[in-house]
């Protein structure tokens, strides 16, 4: 479907929605195709190819709200599905500060060419997702010099979508965009039956930007064969370094409670913390939604608002809720956005290697597994596993470990960023050191 | 749940989360339990043909697909060589309704209809989905499916025969004939209830969702099944303030249930629970970090068979010999006073099943019998591998994904110990209540699960309430070191929801009261 037909099913549907009694309705259409090859020990293991397309519709009736999506777009189904939905929205209690943004936020959408659309998505044969996957099969076994792989899954996938938002007061946006990845996880033989997996793995706009079929191999066989002979350290406080992938896993937690919902519902240890300092000096991360190539660039937000940079941390400083038009209506203050878009943090000068080097006693922190955060206390827990260090060498992996603190205090203990942001999570982050963090093991 | 790729502004796009094409991997399960419910809501305004727990016979009629129009989409998915072939159609109708600030002032619906077409040769998968029910979307989804072989055409289907299935739910009020004007005093009243438990309630949300999903296999062996299944959930949030001191917890209900199952006695537990183990967390702290014995309450604590040994004896991971358990059927791997159950023919309760969504008939699973290692959970890839006939546990998030093998209700049965002795069994540890989630890494063995409440035990006592510890431990050891298992075996009531291979499922889980080693405690002073 063109986008032009999109745009008119579109508008048709929040037509549809004002004739049966909508005041307002917003309507956002999407299809997206996606095939995605999965390869294992030597053949296919799974191929998924399928177009997908969906339709949700916000309504507005006499000032209550409802929200609809489906997947069944018949015409007459579509009519039906919306008249019934306006007439059961009916029931609701009335809400006032339920409404479409300002007309005014639609404006202003950036021109510039965000370099989301990857034009060779069309034109990959079924042939090359195989030869990419049997070949990083091939990357992950050319290291395996011990012998000790037990089974090696590779993927590619690559998707394609486009989405049209329109408003019945003034939004109409279109935005296309493509997606990549490819990857390799290697399971290895350690004692008592254990098999732990390394995993390696880009995620890009644009095909030529993945990462080496070489490189994914012998980075996911590194990952399972570093885990071999993991064993607890002894519960004390510890130096910690955290692996810039794995960073984002952890920050979630500081981010979410700046949701607009989770500061008007007083979940949030933050909410009174707007340019008051939470971290460090050196926390400083900006949102760019306009960064080309970036896994979250868009012009246009969840809400049709045009998007705009925002620093969100500066030297320590919280500068911003992420806050939509209801939330912020509710607290009475304008929104801003609920979209967190690509995250940029200020570099440091060192490598993680250098970073390492430096440590005296400490865990190197390279994934973590399970745990949660309080949003309203900030009180953390997360299961840990890395490896070991002292006097700046790695002595052995560390598993069956956790992580404890209060984001208030942990943030303040962040002691160097690393120089060496991410690019495959929209969350860009490097890896960071962090002093006094009580670890639990054994 | 820890995604591969993480990538897409996309998803900011509500409707995109229900019906993105596989672009994310779970690199290992993670599980869920009452995370917000459903994060695509819902309703289903259309009052459809057909009561819910009636017999199944030709819902998809309705859109047009009759047993032609099935024969032909299979003899397509046959076409190129493949050994069997089955499609999944599904129209699945939810509806969500939300209070906050005392208002129900939310209401989210969704329709999920499509078809999944799936191709095996070997242990090979192809698949593709469809959203359009026409025979002409059919055919060239099952054509694409078809690739996965390359050979010639399977001789056409012959008869197709429909299967009568069990019925493990039964619903007297089908949520498809029950308008939202009937569910908002329901939110209303627990609101009231939770408002009025303690003075220091400042903020209670209320979510309820309910589906009914029609599904019908058709596979190449020529057997339809078809099932209609309930799914009703409740979820109750607080946050309450003391001083300057801010806590908030939750309590909710998961079931295959209809209307019926909700009363004034049901809202007010759901609400009163949620109160009281938010007000609790005032006098609680994190507990002390190291390794403790800890004895786990009955109920919900069954996230532990889930996490721990569970989802390592899905048969995909021993197939693929990547599972700590791959190669121990028949050896011991537990104390012979443990017995372990996987279940999908509980009544009612949120993992059972008539049929998986392979269309093969529910059962009851014994994984662990006296200590010894059974049965794996399979579907029908694995159950071929192995030899042995498919335990109905092949299940899908929905159409848009392959079924993989995934546990139902999960449970131990009980043991000789009283509760009380069984803590007084305990000089210093922990005595873990409620969870909110946790995780495995099924290779290494490496499992977690976050407690939400507990007690510290002192000299056989429970003592100061201790709140928002990881607990983590190597499977295989925490089985082995199961010392005591008590006689009060409870099913969880809450809304567990399962996350593997990209896919969430719902589950069911219990325990009785359950002395363990070997976990440690991610608090945070050294006690």
């Amino acid at each position: 479907m063109a986008d032009k037909n999109l745009m008119e099913m579109a508008r048709n549907t929040a037509l549809i929605a004002r004739k049966a009694g909508a005041k307002d309705a917003r309507v956002f259409l999407s299809r997206s195709r996606n095939v995605t090859l999965e390869w294992r020990d030597g053949k296919i293991d799974r191929i998924r190819e399928s177009t997908s397309q969906g339709l949700s519709i916000d309504l507005y009736v006499e000032g209550r709200y409802s929200s609809n999506s489906t997947s069944d777009l018949r015409t007459e189904a579509i009519e039906e599905y919306v008249k019934t939905a306006v007439a059961t929205t009916r029931y609701l209690a009335v809400d006032e500060h339920r409404k479409l943004p300002d007309p005014s936020r639609y404006k202003g959408m950036t021109t510039e060419n965000l370099e989301r659309s990857d034009p060779t998505v069309s034109g990959i044969k079924p042939e090359e997702r195989m030869a990419q996957a049997r070949q990083l099969e091939e990357a992950v076994r050319a290291g395996d010099k011990k012998n000790k792989i037990v089974s090696v899954t590779s993927w590619v996938s690559d998707t394609s979508s486009i989405t049209v938002g329109f408003a019945t007061n003034g939004l109409e946006a279109t935005e296309a965009g493509t997606s990549f990845s490819r990857g390799a996880e290697a399971s290895v033989r350690d004692t008592k039956d254990r098999k732990p997996s390394g995993v390696d793995y880009g995620s890009t706009r644009f095909q030529s930007d993945l990462p080496g079929i070489d490189d994914l191999g012998k980075g996911s066989l590194r990952r399972a064969m570093e885990q071999l002979g993991s064993r607890q350290v002894k519960t004390d406080v510890y130096q910690v370094v955290i692996e810039n992938r794995v960073v984002p896993t952890f920050v979630r937690h500081l981010l979410s409670p700046l949701s607009g919902s989770s500061i008007q519902q007083k979940r949030s240890f933050l909410e009174d913390k707007l340019e008051k300092e939470v971290g460090s000096k050196l926390l400083t991360i900006k949102s760019d939604p306009h960064l080309k190539r970036g896994l979250a660039s868009t012009a246009w937000d969840g809400e049709g608002m045009a998007t705009v940079r925002r620093p969100v941390f500066d030297k320590g400083v919280l500068k911003t809720f992420f806050l939509d038009t209801y939330y912020a209506s509710k607290l009475g203050v304008d929104p801003t956005t609920s979209s967190k878009s690509n995250l940029i943090w200020k570099p440091g000068n060192r490598s993680v290697k250098e970073m390492i080097k430096g440590m005296t006693r400490g865990i190197y922190i390279t994934s973590f597994l399970g745990g949660n955060s309080n949003s309203t206390t900030g009180d953390f827990s997360l299961g840990i596993k890395g490896h070991f260090v002292e006097n700046g060498k790695i002595i052995h992996p560390v598993s069956e470990m956790n992580m404890a603190g209060n984001h208030l205090e942990f943030w303040i203990n962040l002691a160097e960023v690393g120089n060496d942001p991410w690019s495959h999570s929209s969350n860009r982050a490097p890896s960071l050191m962090f002093k006094d963090v009580q670890c639990s093991g054994a | 749940m820890i995604n591969r790729i993480n990538n897409d502004g996309w998803s900011r796009r509500r409707f995109l989360a229900t019906s993105a094409a596989g672009a994310t991997l779970a690199i290992a399960p993670s599980f869920l339990i009452g995370c917000g419910g459903p994060a695509t809501p819902p309703a289903g305004p259309a009052d459809l043909a057909g009561a819910a727990g009636a017999p199944p016979s030709g819902y998809f009629k309705n859109f047009g697909v009759d047993d032609q129009v099935i024969g032909k989409v299979l003899n397509a998915a046959m076409g190129k060589g493949g050994q069997y072939a089955d499609l999944f159609f599904q129209h699945k109708v939810t509806s969500y309704l939300g209070l906050e600030d005392g208002e129900v002032n939310q209401a989210y619906s969704n329709i999920k209809l499509g078809c999944g077409v799936r191709v095996l040769k070997g242990d090979q998968t192809g698949f593709a989905f469809t959203e359009d029910l026409s025979t002409e979307a059919l055919v060239s989804a099952a054509m694409t499916a078809a690739v996965i072989a390359n050979g010639p055409a399977a001789p056409p289907l012959k008869t197709i025969v429909r299967v009568d299935v069990p019925q493990y739910y039964t619903v007297e009020i089908p949520w498809t004939d029950v308008g939202i004007e009937r569910k908002m005093p329901m939110l209303e009243r627990a609101n009231k209830t939770a408002m009025a438990y303690d003075k220091r309630v400042i903020k209670v949300r209320v979510f309820t969702g309910d589906s009914t999903s029609r599904v019908m296999v058709a596979n190449s062996d020529g057997k339809i099944t078809e099932d209609t299944q309930p799914m009703t959930i409740a979820y109750l949030t607080c946050v309450a303030q003391d001083g300057k001191r801010r806590e908030e917890n939750y309590y909710s209900f998961g079931k295959r249930a209809g209307f019926e199952y909700y009363n004034d006695d049901r809202m007010d537990e759901l609400a009163t629970v949620a109160a009281k183990r938010t007000v609790t967390l005032f006098d609680a702290e994190q507990p002390p970090a190291g390794e403790y014995p800890v004895v786990l309450a009955p109920g919900l604590s069954g996230i532990l068979l889930h996490e721990a040994i569970g989802h390592g004896m899905e048969a995909d991971f021993n197939r693929k010999g990547k599972s700590v358990y791959a190669n121990r059927i028949g050896k011991p791997i537990a104390p012979d006073f443990v017995t372990i159950i996987d279940d999908g023919t509980n009544p009612n309760e949120r993992g059972s099943l008539n049929i998986d969504d392979e269309g093969n008939e529910s059962q009851r699973t014994v994984l662990v019998e006296n200590g010894i290692l059974r049965s794996y959970m399979h579907d029908r890839i694995s159950a071929a591998h192995y030899g042995v006939k498919p335990t109905g546990n092949g299940r899908r998030q929905d159409f848009r994904h392959p079924p993989v093998p995934r546990m139902r209700n999960t449970y131990m049965v009980d043991g000789h110990h009283s509760p009380a002795e069984i803590i007084a069994s305990v000089k210093k540890g922990i005595y873990a209540e409620t969870f909110t989630n946790g995780q495995v890494r099924i290779g290494s063995g490496d499992f977690s699960f976050y407690l939400k409440n507990g007690y510290v035990i002192e000299n056989g006592k429970l003592g100061r309430p201790v709140k928002d510890a990881n607990l983590i431990g190597f499977g295989p050891e925490v089985l082995e070191n199961v010392v005591m298992v008590g006689n009060d075996m409870e099913l969880n009531v809450g809304a567990g929801m399962c996350g593997k291979d990209g896919q969430r499922v719902p589950v069911g889980m219990g325990l009785p009261t359950v002395k363990c080693n070997g976990i440690s405690v991610g608090g945070v002073n050294d006690g």
